[in-house]
């Protein structure tokens, strides 16, 4: 990310500045006084803004009583998180949110004092969290067990130093279609805007968010969907909201919870887990085919994150570093039914008997066309181009 | 002894103080935002630079576009639930059983203690193309063919009336249930039959209530654009979307602020157009003859 | 109010051409009368209307025992989801904040929407029209709009000016609640008094009853059926409240709709419907207590409010 040699100019509110002051300067002392107990440093810098927690730092001590995740609902093992009590001790509350807008509000607006130690923030996020100073560096010495982790999943590009996060989960998006209706075989994206304005017109849905739907046109032109060209842009828009949408009858993000098992659409948008799940509990799984997006797709991830202020960091590296435990691992993918990142986890999850699991792990020449995402200057436009196209479907 | 002279709104000041700090300043602040920018892809506001800019931005064709079904969804989903509503809440103020009323109103408010998404899956379950209520009415032959209502207009319409008739029950049914049977016994011995009576006695006094039933309904389902989308698919696109759009997806608070203010202003225009369309059509229903009503009461 | 007799009796005598027969006053052989058409088509369309309404909740009911992955597909019968329930502390917990917290921001906002409500039917005076100028204003304020600009306020209050009150989890979600709420029952209450002659209070003015003692055994019983309809209403909407719940929640206390929202992700588990079936069962029996205690306490008041609305 940023070189340490030239200056960072951080854009943020006033409020902020101490903030990110104490941020910038912890990493600095942490880089070379990693042991060094923190109370002294602690006390000399509490903050002035009226908080009277001064943030405690990881360094290897003993756990703390609690931890306090904010993540997405549901997104552990049961299984998982009861043994990291029983074996650790600290006893864990789970909050939810929605969206990581929601969440990056929430923590801006907190200042540091919003009392979660863990959140999972989704990977093009990260840079924007990084610069408004919301989230801390992780001690990866309290973190051995990322040597479980693949090294394809560590070191993206949002965080290449994985100084912030940690993979949790990763994803892709493909689509799903009933063979019933479309007798046809499609291979790519291109069939899949094709058989929408055709066979599957009406009764065709796309996942809710800007970037995925604009990504469909991008990802089947061979375009960069994270362009920012506005020649690109606009032909985007046009095709989008003339061409594509009249055929769209929804904007679901999560058609494998009804659609899927129900048979509401036959052509479908999907995550790769959420597809599998809606495959899976429906009740004739043979009529639905699962293709991964071509000749492009994204790979979106989400991680670990520890926000600035936690104030139970001890126990959140535990907790982070005990679901890198491989038996852990294996019972996460099997709960939520995503990549976790670990290696050889594929292996381990055949044995276990774990079924679709081509949609789960892929080759690595399927990975090779997995982009990953980021918040860039056009996503103004790309939300305008979903706004439109919304307003085009609904018409 | 002396009581106590309070001034006339002296009761109205615990909601007003309660109002004004929780809404009026917060919100005030974020009105003040529409006038700002977005200051680059990280930042969500800023107020250095005022312009009206993000008005002109905010006024734009899928803005009018999105509007009009909004509109559309608006009237027609608010006048359901008068049509559904208001047979029901009369019977409950006056034909049903005196002792078993508080019954009943709890009995309109209890499917709403089960939360809304979950109320929607619950629909989605029974309006399944290939579940059995679709197999049901095509085995009994009431239609051809499979359930087709989901990601409809119509669904739209079931998702927004089954979500927001409560409120348009319970204030209708305070309101005929203030008008008493007293006055109700009173123009029957005058010799009107039950439908005068209706429209000449109740309906006009229970207008004020009617009025609260369709206001409830009609302007938070404005500016509301969950309930319409989660049955109806894309044919319940409401404008309350974009809106929201800008505050989360595009993290772009000023713009979400001006199109909030839009909102704000074509909602309260659009309700005072209609509100006075209805009197001018229920000027005939007028309760002209209040004073000599009341006087045998 | 009164039982249908004297209904009956005038539907009959009404019924005639020409409506001018005089009234029998006690008609008991004439109490169960022939029920006219109408009647009879109000009734079934009541009962319509609430097997519509509760339509997916029994359907929600059923699939409460699915033995299955999603809540949408069925799978077999079987107790598992009531089970699973037990082992997640994260869904018993958002229950009770959610219950918590509509109870205290029911109240709240009764008290709050009561006492405007009588003040704007008894005594509108100039300030009336700001003020139901700023309850539209309250009622048409998208729900976002609300939420974004109440975090970093209360954040503000809580933190910059020391408020520590303004920390807590419950506190936090009682305000983001009760300002619709505070609206809808206003309107009410005013709905319900406005053209109710203020004939009694002026009555009982004129023997003696000072102000607050007009206002406890006049106004307010003649009020009771708009802020009971108020009190449940608002207990209602807070416990559906999404977009503002979710942001001004704190560690601790997420409350149900934002768990239940936050959950698709992963697809909705039968669970939730067992979750829903319980808060139901639990609000029913709530709701049956405060029943049995108002008609215990309130018995005398009611009945006031009866006989002066010439019940």
């Amino acid at each position: 990310m940023a070189e340490k040699s030239t200056p960072i100019r951080i854009l943020a509110s006033t409020e902020q500045v101490p903030i990110l002051q104490r941020a910038i300067d912890r990493r600095r002392f942490l880089s070379f006084a990693a042991a060094m107990g923190g109370t002294a440093f602690l006390a000399a810098c509490s903050s002035s803004g009226g908080s009277t927690s001064s943030a405690p730092v990881a360094t290897g001590g003993a756990l703390e009583n609690s931890l306090s995740i904010y993540t997405w609902g549901d997104y552990d093992s049961p299984e998982v998180v009861e043994s990291f009590t029983s074996d650790f001790g600290p006893k864990v509350t789970f909050d939810s949110y929605g969206s990581n807008e929601e969440l990056i509000s929430k923590l801006v607006a907190a200042k540091g004092t919003s009392g979660y130690d863990i959140i999972v923030p989704t990977g093009a996020f990260i840079p924007q969290m990084i610069e408004n100073g919301i989230i801390q560096p992780l001690n990866k010495d309290l973190l051995p067990n990322l040597e479980h982790m693949d090294p394809a999943f560590l070191g993206r590009s949002w965080d290449p130093e994985n100084e912030y996060s940690i993979c949790k989960a990763w994803g892709t998006t493909g689509f799903v279609y009933d063979k019933t209706v479309i007798t046809r075989e499609l291979k790519d994206w291109n069939d899949f805007l094709d058989a929408a304005q055709n066979e599957a017109s009406g009764r065709t849905s796309v996942l809710d968010d800007p970037a995925e739907v604009t990504g469909l046109y991008y990802w089947a032109n061979g375009i960069d969907w994270n362009t920012t060209d506005e020649a690109e842009i606009a032909a985007c828009e046009d095709f989008i909201v003339n061409t594509l949408a009249p055929h769209i009858s929804a904007f679901d993000s999560y058609p494998g919870g009804q659609a899927i098992p129900q048979a509401t659409q036959v052509l479908m948008q999907a995550w790769n887990g959420d597809a599998r799940i809606g495959i899976m509990e429906s009740p004739d799984p043979d009529r639905w085919q699962w293709v991964l997006g071509a000749p492009a797709t994204e790979l979106w991830m989400d991680n670990w994150a520890i926000p600035v202020g936690a104030p139970h960091p001890e126990a959140a590296h535990a907790f982070i570093d005990w679901t890198m435990v491989p038996e852990n691992q294996l019972l996460q993918v099997d709960y939520i039914g995503y990549h976790t990142g670990a290696a050889g986890i594929e292996e381990a999850a055949s044995e276990a008997g774990l079924e679709m699991l081509d949609l789960v792990f892929f080759t690595e020449e399927q990975i090779a066309t997995m982009r990953d995402g980021e918040v860039n200057d056009a996503q103004q436009a790309n939300v305008d181009i979903w706004n439109k196209a919304k307003a085009a479907a609904g018409a | 002894m002396r009581s106590l002279r309070l001034p006339s709104f002296a009761l109205a000041i615990p909601a007003w103080a309660w109002l004004v700090t929780f809404f009026v300043v917060p919100v005030g602040a974020v009105l003040y935002f529409s006038f700002g920018y977005k200051p680059g892809i990280f930042g969500t506001h800023a107020t250095d630079v005022l312009s009206f800019d993000r008005y002109a931005e905010a006024l734009s064709p899928t803005f009018f576009e999105v509007f009009m079904n909004t509109l559309w969804v608006g009237i027609a989903g608010t006048l359901l639930c008068l049509a559904i509503g208001l047979p029901v809440a009369y019977w409950m103020a006056v034909k049903a059983p005196a002792n078993r009323r508080g019954l009943l109103i709890a009995l309109v408010m209890v499917p709403y203690w089960t939360n809304f998404l979950v109320r929607t899956i619950g629909w989605q379950i029974i309006l399944a193309p290939e579940g059995w209520m679709s197999q049901l009415l095509q085995t009994v032959g009431i239609t051809e063919g499979p359930l087709e209502i989901l990601y409809t207009r119509t669904a739209v319409l079931i998702g927004v009336v089954y979500n927001y008739l409560p409120l348009m029950i319970l204030p209708l049914y305070v309101a005929f249930d203030r008008v008493g049977p007293a006055l109700r016994e009173a123009s029957k011995d005058l010799g009107a039959n039950r439908v005068s009576t209706f429209l000449r006695v109740t309906f006009p006094l229970a207008r004020p209530g009617i009025i609260v039933g369709l206001l409830l309904v009609y302007i938070p389902l404005m500016g509301d654009y969950i309930t319409a989308t989660v049955l109806g698919g894309a044919q319940g696109n409401m404008v309350g979307q974009l809106v929201a759009s800008q505050f989360q997806a595009a993290q772009n608070w000023a713009l979400g602020s001006a199109m909030a203010v839009l909102l704000i202003l074509v909602i309260m225009v659009s309700a005072a157009a209609i509100g006075l369309q209805l009197w001018l059509v229920s000027l005939p229903f007028r309760a002209r003859n209040r004073v000599v009503l009341e006087a045998s009461a | 109010m009164t039982t249908t007799a004297p209904e009956t009796t005038t539907d009959a005598a009404s019924r005639a051409p020409e409506a001018s027969a005089p009234r029998t006053t006690d008609a008991p052989l004439a109490r169960r009368a022939r029920r006219s058409p109408v009647d009879i088509g109000l009734t079934v369309w009541s009962v319509l209307v609430f097997l519509f309404l509760f339509a997916p909740i029994i359907v929600i009911l059923v699939y409460s025992f699915n033995n299955g992955r999603l809540l949408i597909a069925w799978n077999e019968f079987g107790f598992e989801p009531y089970r699973a329930l037990w082992e997640k502390p994260a869904v018993r917990d958002a229950v009770a904040v959610s219950l918590r917290t509509g109870a205290i921001a029911a109240v709240l906002a009764t008290l709050l929407g009561t006492l405007a409500g009588i003040a704007l039917a008894r005594k509108p005076g100039k300030w009336a029209l700001w003020f139901i100028g700023l309850l539209l204003l309250v009622s048409v304020t998208p729900e976002i709009v609300d939420a974004v600009a109440l975090l970093p306020w209360l954040v503000f209050l809580g933190q910059d000016a020391g408020l520590s009150i303004f920390n807590d989890g419950t506190v936090r979600l009682v305000v983001g609640h009760s300002l619709f709420s505070t609206a809808v029952v206003t309107y009410i209450v005013r709905a319900r008094l406005v053209g109710l002659d203020a004939q009694l209070e002026e009555a009982s003015a004129d023997l003696y009853a000072r102000p607050l003692t007009t206002f406890r055994r006049v106004t307010l019983p003649l009020a009771m059926p708009a802020v009971l309809a108020g009190l449940l209403l608002s207990f209602t909407l807070s416990l559906d409240n999404t977009v503002v719940a979710a942001f001004v929640q704190v560690s601790g206390s997420t409350p149900w709709p934002v768990y239940v929202l936050s959950a698709l992700r992963g697809g909705l588990r039968p669970e939730i419907a067992a979750v829903s079936t319980v808060m139901l069962l639990l609000t029913l029996a709530a709701l049956a207590l405060v029943a049995v205690v108002l008609k215990r306490a309130g018995d005398s008041a009611t009945q006031i409010a009866r006989t002066m609305s010439g019940g």
